[in-house]
């Protein structure tokens, strides 16, 4: 091989590896960017734990021993309306991690549909189906359930006196068979653990 | 060479032992042939384990002639001119020139040929040119158009009252009579296709079996000594009967009770705006006379789950007829069951009942379930209220006024549906308590024994009224216990006793 075609090889060698670089450098860059088109990514719902600002709300769970609602303060975020704060309420009760040694009072997975105030202090809280599917049944189970959604804008919500679950957008008679749900109901205060 | 014999040797086998009949086990009970000539027993044979009847037996008593064909191997059925040819073995047999194609053939079983029951209804009934039945549960062949109603039953049986169910079906008038030590049952039929269940030991009812023609007989036990039969029509086309032995001692709290007559009428119940009065144990005086009993949940729904896989439903449902049967054996009561099977009922219907037949007292049993396994125990609720809307509520109800015969009016109170139980959330608190320590001293209670709470079912009773939680079928051990007959009696003797207390007070307010 004459040092001619060894210089030749030496300069086709660089080239590919100068042209490679540049288009590793460019294809990383271009990759990280963000694209003019991608939507912001959001959370689902708001958890209590979210940034921003915020209040501090009671959110209920139950007790150690089982039997009671066990209220716990909580960052909730902060909403410009009434109704927009009771909905933020009632998805915070539907998301929080129960601190230990508490377990939730309420299904995982229930998305809520709407939250409505009413001029006589009733709040109608529409929720989905699966409050009532992902409940196990037992009249005990039901009422730890509704009267976690009752009392965490009762409590929060200085107007709410009378909260009404509504499932899927209509009326219902019970979740599992046992508590009247076709009146909205008040905060049952012997439910309640007193610290 | 010698593993290709061994092959063939087990091939050989396999094959004998597919094709070959195979008797199995003691004597199957016999099926009956019951048609307007009269009723005939046919021995059964099991066969590769299914029934088999000699062909010979239905021959002689349908009067059907048989004749075997040596040469073709066939045998040729015939009755009036009608004939079906068979050949043993085979599947498809020639009836009138049509196909029959049977689930299981003919068979030659010691030198006499089989046939199935189908063969009886597809290929005789042919011959016969007439509607053949088989009904599997009574074990009957039933020829042409006779009456023989379904009936299906079942018993409760406790220490002191047991009682026995059938649900009729076309609906068909039974007579009950007693006849020393039997109680025998009579149907308007011509036969009966009863699946008879056995009896537990107990001592009032020994056992329960087919009687003469269209009955049934239950041989009553040593204690027994009298009994109440009603009637219920469950709908258009069934029927229930029930019947309730009652034991001596039973009696010794009613004094001076009448014993039950040689032949008890049926009694219809329901619907009927009189209760009346029972045959054996009349009603006690005070007017605390009609009690519901309402089993939580049913049919589709059924409430909640054990972790070993009990429903809330069912539990309910036995602890509710153990209680019917203690209230009825020893208080003379009358009492009615919500739902006496598994059925979906609204939770208005279940008010409805007890306002119906004007009930002194609504039981609504349940079974809880907790997030946390650990909680258990019993509870008992009754409604709470929403103080405000219920004066919303009164501000509404305005007695009425109805015209009368000859002038004037009568005035009549409203009662709102949604405040039924308002006026007797006093008593229903009162008796809540009185279960609460019946409870206590028999079974596990929850650190919250007596509660109240809206439940729905409880809303519309106009009679005081409560909501029992039995324990927390969530609690393993409580679950277990829960579908125990000894745990089950426990709790319906504690309701029991909490009744008759209650009961007392009523009949005799505090002075």
């Amino acid at each position: 091989m004459t040092p001619r075609r060894v210089a030749t090889l030496v300069a086709v060698g660089a080239l590919v590896v100068g042209l490679g670089w540049l288009m590793f450098s460019f294809l990383e860059r271009r990759l990280s960017a963000p694209t003019p088109d991608a939507e912001p990514v959001t959370p689902a719902a708001e958890t209590p734990a979210a940034v921003g600002p915020h209040i501090s709300a009671i959110l209920y769970f139950v007790s150690e021993d089982g039997t009671l609602l066990e209220p716990r303060a909580m960052d909730v975020p902060l909403r410009d309306s009434p109704a927009a704060q009771a909905r933020a309420l009632v998805e915070a009760q539907l998301a929080a991690t129960p601190p230990e040694p508490l377990t939730r009072a309420v299904p995982e997975g229930v998305t809520v549909r709407g939250v409505f105030l009413t001029g006589r202090d009733d709040a109608y809280v529409d929720l989905d189906g699966t409050f009532v599917s992902a409940l196990p049944g037992g009249s005990h189970n039901e009422l730890m359930a509704t009267y976690a959604i009752v009392s965490v804008l009762t409590t929060n919500l200085t107007p709410v006196t009378r909260v009404q679950i509504l499932i899927d957008g209509r009326e219902v008679e019970t979740l599992t068979g046992h508590v009247d749900l076709r009146e909205p109901l008040r905060k049952n205060e012997g439910l309640i653990h007193v610290p | 060479m010698r593993r290709l014999a061994v092959l063939l040797c087990v091939a050989l086998t396999l094959a004998v032992a597919g094709t070959a009949p195979v008797a199995q086990g003691p004597s199957p009970a016999p099926i009956t042939i019951v048609s307007p000539q009269g009723r005939r027993s046919l021995t059964v044979t099991t066969v590769n384990g299914g029934d088999y009847l000699s062909l010979d037996d239905v021959a002689t008593a349908l009067g059907l002639t048989l004749r075997d064909d040596r040469v073709t191997g066939t045998t040729t059925v015939t009755a009036g001119g009608r004939s079906a040819v068979l050949t043993p073995e085979r599947n498809v047999v020639s009836a009138q020139g049509r196909l029959v194609s049977l689930a299981a053939p003919p068979l030659r079983q010691d030198g006499r040929l089989v046939v199935t029951p189908e063969f009886v209804t597809r290929v005789v009934g042919v011959l016969l040119d007439r509607r053949v039945d088989f009904r599997r549960a009574g074990r009957l062949f039933v020829i042409g158009d006779l009456r023989v109603p379904r009936i299906v039953v079942r018993g409760e049986f406790a220490a002191s009252a047991a009682q026995v169910t059938f649900e009729i079906a076309p609906a068909t008038e039974p007579t009950v009579t007693r006849t020393g030590s039997e109680l025998v049952i009579t149907f308007a039929a011509d036969a009966v296709d009863a699946a008879v269940p056995a009896v537990p030991a107990n001592p009032l009812l020994q056992s329960i079996r087919p009687g003469e023609g269209a009955s049934l007989v239950l041989a009553t036990g040593p204690r027994f000594q009298s009994h109440r039969t009603t009637v219920q029509p469950i709908d258009a086309g069934t029927t229930r009967l029930v019947i309730d032995l009652l034991s001596a001692g039973a009696d010794t709290l009613t004094p001076g009770a009448p014993a039950a007559p040689a032949a008890t009428p049926a009694t219809p119940a329901a619907g009927s705006a009189d209760p009346g009065p029972a045959p054996s144990l009349p009603p006690p005086p005070g007017g605390f006379r009609t009690i519901v009993i309402d089993p939580g949940h049913g049919g589709d729904a059924n409430g909640t789950e054990g972790p070993g896989g009990t429903l809330e439903k069912t539990v309910t449902l036995q602890v509710s007829r153990r209680l019917k049967a203690l209230l009825e054996g020893r208080l003379g009561l009358r009492v009615i069951l919500t739902r006496e099977d598994d059925r979906t009922l609204d939770q208005d219907e279940r008010a409805a009942i007890a306002n119906n037949n004007r009930a002194d007292l609504f039981v609504s049993i349940h079974a809880n379930a907790a997030v946390r396994p650990t909680v258990k125990g019993a509870e008992v609720y009754y409604l709470s209220v929403d103080r405000a809307s219920l004066e919303s509520r009164r501000a509404i109800q305005q007695p009425d006024a109805l015209p009368q015969l000859g002038g004037g009016t009568r005035a009549i109170e409203l009662i709102l549906w949604e405040t039924a139980q308002l006026r007797h959330l006093e008593q229903s608190a009162s008796f809540a308590a009185l279960v609460e320590s019946a409870l206590r001293g028999k079974v596990d209670m929850s650190p919250r024994p007596v509660q109240q709470a809206p439940f729905r079912v409880l809303v519309g009773a106009n009679m005081p009224a409560v909501l029992v939680e039995i324990g927390y079928l969530s609690h393993p051990d409580e679950e277990k216990a829960l579908t125990s007959a000894a745990h089950q009696d426990k709790v319906a003797l504690a309701v029991f006793e909490a009744i008759a207390a209650f009961r007392g007070r009523i009949e005799k307010p505090a002075q």
